[in-house]
């Protein structure tokens, strides 16, 4: 059983809320979840959605088209009406009619877009002839008076202003319509809204008695896990990963991350100092800072802040100091649009920082690799003193999941290589393996240095010394590349002779796309690659293969990369409008491919 | 002893920079406050005065164009115990590292910032600095100061610096006292030295800086001396408040 649910409304109407209610509800109902929120960069007004799968087992990806829509005001309906399958679930407000022209907040290219459909079905352009079309494609409507239930509610209540409620009204009519029990979406208000849950209770109440129950009950099973979005589960696992010191400057979709920390540190044992710094800059470099004297250091950005920290960043890789940057990708260049997805970052991540900058650069495909790897990335980042850049984005930030305790058990913390000889420390002494013992600043005599230094950290510009220091970095990195486990660079799911290669948050929309393929007879193997920087040796398994890459930018960076590293060259799917890929597009994708198509953009998605 | 906090180190200044008469202020502060050099940071950023982290004994960093200060507040923030002291040109903090010289001034973190005042640039020789006045052409110009100068005292005032001095670095006896007494001042604490830059800087000589300087408050006279001092809650006390236990077991202590 998979349910598919969109939920719209104006921005700051508590979209948001709405949506983890459900996710709340159908988790505690004992079923898989996972939501993601779309929306504009406003406080108030534009158009947002919550997006959200429901599943026996773990799936982690959206899909289109849905089974249920709730269109909170106008704008949700027309931006969604035509996600909807045929045999769908529409509840929408039939107390407020509307035409295009009085939505003042939907985007004039949407609006002309929406006119010449109508134009072209001789349909007038008005909400309830949306809802006519949408009846005769054989579409469930449940009309929903929202005034006249509010009125209800008011009377109740006893107060004036309630228009917060809207969203609880629409929420439990859907999750009543779709076959929830009423207990379960009570317990799922009260989780969300805690002591405030009051007035929406009564509101929940209203929306109940009006709502007939659905024909057939979903059914209950017992079960108790964790809902967390991907800001969150980074932020879990840094603090699981012994972290003590974030440093950071306010910046979408990265700070939910940071302040989750800061919002939990009452409860902890180890004090953490976290930060809001003045700038991206002074937020790396008081990492650098706080990691010399001997601190478990992150900052984390996303796009914009992570180019202001590359000479910092640059910096940190010639003093060999342990830093890790969690970098949130979103959609550029430039500004682009904050608020959405993207994999733009990817050959910035990986080359960013001037002059032979090698670093690591470690890249997650869902919420439980993304716990892990926030630990490892410190780990890695303080075992071999080289920055770690842990490469994410915002689908993965916004989107809530299901996760179960033991995904999340197997903790383990490493440190650097200490250094026993506290008397004439050697900060840059020249080893076998690239890597020098480290002492913490305060605990010797030493010099860390950004010029060129001989094995004290003293400058130097002498031909020898910068030669040896050149190699000495040198093996440092090929010492990565040889103590990083093969499973931990790539991971091989399914089999074919065709490969998808992708990596980041397409993971699970691909390994439910390969489902589908499967279902027409088309198998393939998906190369998912965790680590970029450096780059995994994959070249023999490609051998004679097909291979596509899966990404979400244009100049298919991923195919760039895999190019320059194996040779090989693929072909690719790339999605260019700032939207999370979807299971159904991937698959009619691969399937055009196989057709002769050399590359291909998809496009869903509202 | 001062000569303990000496390097091997060849010191690569000009002769007659003023950054001699820093160097050597520092080291005796430090030495009469018998900070062992195991507990003494010195944070610099790029240009001739940050080259100091070479020429004294200490767990020194030297990091990038502008960014001494940040770095040095994630060092005291993970390790309040240590001595930290960063050293800069007017170029490296007050124009491409002057975001951060106002954010120091309003965490009020335990930081001493000592400012090599030369108004040029010298390492990429002798453009203007910040603190070069109006109309002022020195001999690398190619033609008079556009830009007016900045005062840095006033800016550290304003920012929340709770010790603020001048210096003048050819008085190395005086400059050292200054030097102690805003190492000893708990919050950040602030000192610019006047100092000539006998190389690129041919309008602020020792002789035209000596004839305008006075130790006593005197009308057109640049005052030397402690000039603001108050007492206010530290960065690292407020740290404390909400997060408790951070003093008693800050970042650094964790194995």
């Amino acid at each position: 059983m998979e349910i598919d649910i969109i939920i719209g409304g104006p921005q700051g109407a508590g979209i948001e809320s709405a949506g983890q209610i459900a996710l709340k509800a159908f988790a505690s109902h004992g079923y898989e979840v996972f939501g993601s929120r779309e929306y504009h960069s406003n406080i108030i007004g534009a158009h947002s959605y919550y997006h959200i799968k429901v599943s026996e087992r773990k799936k982690r990806c959206l899909s289109l088209p849905v089974d249920a829509l709730l269109a909170l005001d106008a704008e949700s309906l027309f931006t969604h009406f035509m996600n909807l399958k045929d045999n769908g679930i529409l509840i929408y407000d039939s107390e407020s009619e509307k035409t295009l022209e009085d939505l003042k907040s939907m985007d004039k290219h949407l609006k002309e877009r929406l006119l010449k459909f109508f134009e072209s079905n001789g349909l007038e352009v008005k909400s309830s002839s949306v809802v006519h079309f949408l009846k005769n494609k054989g579409i469930e409507v449940v009309a929903l008076p929202v005034k006249s239930l509010l009125k209800e509610v008011l009377e109740k209540v006893q107060t004036t202003s309630i228009a917060k409620v809207v969203n609880v009204l629409g929420v439990t009519a859907l999750l009543q319509t779709l076959g929830l029990e009423k207990d379960s979406i009570k317990e799922a208000i009260e989780k969300q809204f805690g002591e405030k849950a009051r007035f929406n209770l009564i509101a929940f109440e209203v929306a109940s008695d009006y709502i007939k129950n659905a024909k057939d009950k979903l059914p209950k099973k017992k079960s108790k896990r964790l809902l967390l979005s991907g800001n969150e589960i980074v932020a879990m696992g840094k603090i699981a990963g012994g972290l003590n010191f974030e440093s950071f400057y306010p910046i979408t979709p990265a700070t939910d991350e940071a302040l989750f920390i800061e919002s939990r540190k009452l409860e902890l044992k180890e004090p953490i100092v976290t930060l809001q710094c003045e700038d991206e800059i002074s937020a790396i470099c008081m990492a650098i800072g706080a990691s010399l004297a001997g601190a478990r250091v992150a900052t984390s950005t996303s796009g914009p802040g992570f180019s202001l920290m590359n000479e910092a960043l640059s910096m940190a890789i010639q003093m060999e100091v342990p830093i890790v940057v969690t970098l949130w990708m979103r959609a550029g260049p430039s500004t682009g649009i904050a608020t959405r997805t993207g994999q733009q970052d990817i050959l910035f991540s990986v080359f960013s920082g001037h002059g032979d900058a090698q670093k690591i650069v470690l890249c997650s495909g869902d919420h439980v690799e993304a716990y892990h790897d926030a630990i490892k990335a410190m780990n890695w980042a303080e075992k071999f003193q080289i920055p770690v850049i842990h490469l994410l984005d915002k689908h993965l930030a916004s989107s809530i999941t299901t996760i179960d305790d033991n995904e999340l058990r197997e903790v383990k913390i490493e440190r650097w290589k200490e250094c026993k000889d506290k008397r004439n420390y050697r900060r840059y002494e020249i080893t076998e393996d690239g890597i020098s013992p480290f002492l913490r600043i305060g605990e010797a005599v030493m010099v860390n240095s950004s010029l060129e230094h001989d094995e004290f950290g003293f400058v130097s510009e002498d031909p020898e010394v910068r030669e040896k220091m050149m190699l000495k970095r040198k093996r440092k990195f090929e010492t990565i590349e040889k103590e990083i486990a093969e499973e931990e660079k790539f991971v091989r799911h399914g089999d074919g002779d065709l490969v998808l290669l992708s990596a980041g948050s397409t993971k699970n929309a691909i390994l439910s796309a390969m489902e589908i393929l499967r279902r027409d007879g088309i198998n393939a193997e998906f190369l998912q690659l965790r680590l970029l920087s450096p780059f995994p040796k994959i070249k023999d398994l490609l051998e004679g293969r097909d291979v596509i890459c899966i990404e979400s930018n244009s100049m298919a960076q991923l195919k760039m990369l895999l190019k320059a590293n194996t040779g090989f060259d693929a072909k690719t799917i790339q999605k260019l409008n700032a939207r999370p890929f979807y299971d159904v597009e991937i698959a009619l994708a691969v399937k055009k491919i196989l057709d002769g198509h050399e590359s291909v953009v998809v496009s869903f998605g509202s | 002893m001062e000569a303990d906090y000496r390097t091997e180190a060849w010191i690569q200044w000009c002769p007659g920079c003023g950054n001699y008469g820093i160097l050597l202020a520092l080291r005796k502060a430090v030495s009469e406050l018998k900070i062992p050099p195991e507990k003494l940071v010195i944070v610099s950023g790029i240009g001739c005065s940050s080259r100091i982290v070479y020429y004294i004994r200490g767990n020194n960093v030297h990091t990038i164009h502008g960014r001494a200060i940040p770095v040095a507040s994630g060092i005291k923030l993970a390790n309040p115990e240590l001595e930290v002291v960063v050293v800069g040109g007017d170029g490296d903090l007050l124009s491409i590292g002057a975001g951060h010289f106002l954010a120091l001034g309003r965490r009020n973190l335990d930081v001493a910032v000592i400012l090599s005042d030369n108004s040029v640039y010298g390492l990429t020789k002798g453009q203007a600095g910040p603190t070069l006045p109006y109309s002022v052409k020195t001999k690398a110009l190619p033609y008079p100061n556009i830009h007016e100068r900045i005062d840095p005292v006033d800016i550290a005032i304003a920012a929340g610096y709770t010790f603020v001095a001048r210096a003048y670095a050819y008085h190395v006896e005086k400059t050292k006292d200054l030097v102690k007494e805003a190492i000893v001042h708990r919050g950040s604490s602030f000192v610019q030295v006047i100092q000539p830059c006998p190389t690129y800087n041919d309008k602020m000589t020792p002789k035209s800086i000596e004839s305008k300087i006075s130790y006593e408050p005197q009308e057109g006279k640049i005052f030397l001396g402690v000039i603001y001092k108050i007492e206010r809650e530290t960065f690292e006390e407020r740290i404390e408040k909400i997060t408790p236990g951070y003093l008693k077991n800050p970042p650094s202590k964790r194995s």
